[in-house]
């Protein structure tokens, strides 16, 4: 579906990403993990088509990203950020609407059709937050708000999802509930996801493919199994890990060993 | 003073702070209206420094010109006064170039606003001679004042002898005649003119006009279309020229269907004549006068 | 507050349609001399082809005086607001404005380069004011764009760079002039409708309402975009491009009003956060709520300045900051 070849982005001197090929498959979920500036959301923002001048080519649906505007762009990926600027009240209604933009037949201008407001209400409800329908976004949780991120994506009816570090500011149940989402997604209607994250045993129990990054480059892609391990970790942290079996999932369970 | 910080400081605190804010006060206003010393003028005046163009003329005008040190970049008239050197302009005289040119006296015309001004040049010990004249019998009070400061009363008082026939002369002749209603445009867009405070409005009554904004409050008024064509003025006077150049040389918009503009009565005049409040003002009351009632100069 | 739908903006537009209707007809009833209302109230309804009993001059006052000067009143209100709206939309700032841009400033600018340089040529005035209000946005556009791009923060910041340095080129244009002349612009840079002449008048409405209109039809977009530069275009607004046209519009819009009037302040800030206040931050709303609002404000506004201490006249520029002021302490409590 969304696939990066050979992607480098500079950014004057400094290198952000370096020769990196990347795919996402329907139905699956690919988590990106690395530490800081490893050039985990460049690589994000590059594959949404927000960085113009990269070598390499990224192809959706086997199409160049470039020789796609805007608005079909927008109706195959879309992305999923920590934080909505909310500097104007707007109802949850609304800003989820806001996701249909995409459908519009005039750019710009236009009323929301019937078949807008049937799929927003169905993320909403879908997210949990029907009861907040009327709500303004600023008056909800950070959790409530994160879901009406996660909802207003949902609604664009993207098959291809984008996540950055969607659970940095949730607590475990928002965590959860939040990945399950996803999961549901992938597995009934055959979406892809890619989330960036830092929670690497969210990620082994969520994701069908992990990649680590390390300075740009894509160093190990596989299984949370294949790539879950003390060396590889070892290597891309710098850190000593310990990594065993989770007791009910059976999935690796990456637990760092700091040594006082 | 200090019976009263003796009594400040046995106040309750409440008390005390309002009495020291009202003790400072006093002092800082105190030493404000302390400034009204005299500083006293020395028997002859030799060196003398102007802030308005028609003190200039009038010091000129009065046989001192040579007393004459200091001008601003405005006065110029008469031809003579180009020699003197200039201290800035009326609004933002430089107080430094003023004391380097060491005047006894500076003549200050309070339409310029110089209040401020006048406190820094008193402090540096040079008398201030401030003149406003809002109508023609200040003038002449103004051209003689002038003159007896500058050691030239007996010209001071011929000058002003002759300007007052040259007015009684004007005032008999359009006496008895029906006075010309009148709407002086001091410029177009916006449309401003003379309202009761205003020199020249004096002027225009003894050139036998009415003007139309005579009792509008203050000197130089933004005035209402609408009320300028209501009223329906049988002459417009347009200063300009002079200093001014060519502005302010056509008729406001609201005015071009008015009894004046339609018979042609719209006379332009000397602007320096009518807002100077100097000699030249007769000139100005002489060409309105011609103006507005040709008949009585046959 | 509910959805905004097309049914809802059409009733809010038709409302403050005809309450400004209403505000251009009653106050054409006001000014400085006074007019028979019955007769005027008929002049009016015959669009002027009967004089109504009203004299010649009573007729010339109400159809050659007050009413263009009410329309004008109208366009350059609702320009600004309109105005306002964009910045505020695009800025992602309730406080964006064109004066705190310098986009007015450069407008000014234009302006007394035109009067100086060629004062008797009419249309070289608002041309000039065109230009500067483009050069102004230029000059905060490139001043504003760093490495993330160009940050609300960053352009207000530029913003207020280059309001200030235009600030100071008036001042100095303004000394250098002589003492007549400057007193004109002192009031003309404090908002004045009474000069103007009748040719700019259609211009200045056909600006306003297509002004209006572009940025309406962007509207969609402009909602997306103040919520997040980065989510609007995640979600297929090509952002680049209706930023362009926000300045570009804006620009317009100021430019013909600056050119007009002068200066009229708190407009583009006032009014279109009362509209956003009551109607909700629908673009598609409050963008032409703000556009009919903005008229009435300025109609309303120069009624008082040119009536209040009749046969003079205030600057309309005094009015609204008298009004808008306190208005905007109270609406900053208020958010």
């Amino acid at each position: 579906m969304l696939e990066a070849r050979d992607l480098t982005i500079r950014y004057d001197d400094r290198t952000a990403v370096a020769d990196l090929t990347l795919s996402l498959k329907a139905g699956e979920i690919t988590a990106i993990i690395g530490p800081n500036g490893a050039g985990k959301s460049t690589l994000l923002r590059a594959l949404n088509g927000q960085i113009p001048r990269v070598s390499g080519v990224i192809m959706l649906d086997g199409q160049p990203l470039e020789r796609l505007n805007r608005r079909s762009i927008s109706r195959q990926i879309a992305v999923v950020a920590q934080e909505a600027e909310l500097r104007f009240p707007v109802t949850v209604l609304e800003f989820v609407l806001g996701g249909r933009f995409a459908w519009a037949t005039n750019s710009g201008w236009g009323w929301e059709t019937e078949r807008d407001l049937e799929v927003a209400n169905a993320v909403i409800d879908e997210t949990e937050l029907s009861d907040l329908n009327a709500r303004l976004m600023n008056e909800l949780s950070g959790g409530e708000r994160q879901r009406a991120l996660m909802a207003r994506a949902l609604a664009t009816e993207a098959p291809i999802l984008l996540l950055d570090e969607p659970t940095a500011n949730l607590d475990l149940s928002h965590q959860a509930t939040l990945l399950t989402l996803v999961r549901k997604r992938c597995d009934q209607h055959r979406s892809a996801a890619l989330v960036v994250t830092h929670d690497i045993n969210l990620a082994a129990q969520f994701a069908n493919n992990i990649t680590l990054m390390k300075q740009g480059r894509a160093v190990h892609s596989g299984t949370p199994q294949e790539v879950l391990t003390p060396e590889i970790l070892q290597e891309i942290f710098e850190l000593r890990v310990l990594v065993d079996a989770h007791p009910i999932t059976g999935g690796p369970r990456v637990t760092p060993i700091i040594s006082a | 003073m200090c019976f009263l910080c003796l009594f400040v400081a046995t106040c309750s605190a409440v008390s005390r702070r309002a009495l020291i804010i009202l003790l400072l006060l006093a002092i800082s206003f105190g030493c404000k209206s302390g400034a009204g010393q005299r500083v006293s003028l020395p028997a002859r005046v030799t060196r003398v420094v102007s802030l308005a163009p028609n003190l200039t003329e009038i010091v000129f005008a009065v046989g001192a010109g040579d007393k004459l040190v200091g001008r601003t970049s405005y006065c110029d008239y008469p031809p003579e006064a180009k020699a003197v050197a200039e201290i800035g302009d009326t609004l933002h005289p430089s107080l430094e170039r003023i004391i380097a040119l060491k005047p006894q006296v500076v003549l200050i015309s309070t339409s310029s606003q110089l209040e401020v001004f006048t406190q820094q040049l008193q402090n540096q010990n040079i008398a201030v001679f401030v003149t406003d004249p809002h109508d023609l019998e200040g003038v002449f009070r103004s051209i003689q004042e002038v003159g007896e400061m500058l050691g030239q009363k007996d010209q001071a008082d011929q000058l002003v002898t002759k300007l007052r026939e040259r007015t009684t002369a004007v005032e008999q002749a359009v006496k008895g005649k029906q006075p010309v209603r009148v709407f002086y445009q001091v410029s177009s867009e916006p449309l401003y003119t003379a309202g009761h405070d205003a020199f020249v409005t004096d002027l225009m009554r003894r050139a036998g006009a009415a003007s139309v904004t005579a009792n509008v409050p203050g000197a130089w008024p933004k005035y209402s279309n609408e009320s300028a064509l209501a009223a329906r003025p049988e002459a417009i006077i347009l200063p300009t020229g002079g200093s001014m150049g060519s502005v302010n040389s056509d008729v406001t918009e609201a005015l071009r269907q008015s009894p004046a503009a339609l018979h042609g009565r719209v006379y332009k005049i000397n602007d320096d004549y009518l807002t100077r409040p100097g000699p030249r003002a007769i000139d100005g009351l002489e060409a309105m006068a011609r103006a507005l009632h040709p008949d009585a100069f046959k | 507050m509910n959805r905004v739908t097309l049914r809802k903006t059409l009733i809010s537009c038709a409302l403050l349609g005809a309450v400004l209707l209403l505000a251009i007809v009653s106050m054409s009833l006001l000014g400085s001399e006074r007019l028979p209302a019955r007769a005027s109230l008929c002049a009016l309804a015959s669009l002027g082809s009967s004089a109504c009993g009203l004299t010649q001059d009573q007729f010339d006052i109400l159809f050659q005086i007050r009413l263009p000067r009410i329309l004008l009143a109208a366009a350059v209100g609702g320009s600004l607001a309109t105005a306002g709206a964009g910045y505020q939309a695009l800025l992602r700032n309730p406080l964006a404005e064109p004066y705190l841009l310098g986009i007015s400033n450069g407008a000014a600018v234009g302006t007394m380069i035109s009067l100086v340089f060629f004062g008797a040529i009419e249309w070289t005035r608002p041309l000039l004011a065109f230009s500067g209000a483009f050069a102004a946005t230029f000059a905060v556009y490139r001043l504003a764009r760093g490495r993330a791009g160009a940050t609300p923060e960053r352009l207000i910041l530029a913003g207020v760079i280059v309001t200030t340095f235009l600030s100071s080129v008036i001042v100095f244009v303004t000394t250098l002039m002589d003492a007549t002349r400057i007193r004109s612009f002192t009031f003309w840079l404090l908002g004045d409708l009474s000069g103007s002449s009748k040719a700019l008048l259609p211009v200045a409405i056909t600006i306003t309402i297509l002004g209006a209109l572009a940025l309406t039809l962007h509207a969609r977009s402009l909602n997306l975009l103040m919520l997040g530069e980065r989510d609007a275009f995640d979600l297929g607004v090509e952002v680049g491009r209706v930023r362009m046209v926000v300045f570009l519009v804006a620009s317009l819009l100021v430019g013909s009003s600056v050119a007009a009037s002068g200066s009229v302040g708190y407009v583009g800030l006032v009014v279109p956060h009362l509209a956003r206040l009551s109607l909700g931050s629908d673009n598609r709303i409050s963008i032409p709520a703000a556009a009919l609002g903005g008229a009435l404000f300025v109609i309303v506004a120069d009624t008082v300045a040119r009536t209040i201490i009749a046969p003079r006249e205030l600057p309309v520029g005094a009015i609204t900051a008298l009004i808008g002021a306190p208005l905007f302490i109270y609406l900053l409590k208020r958010v």
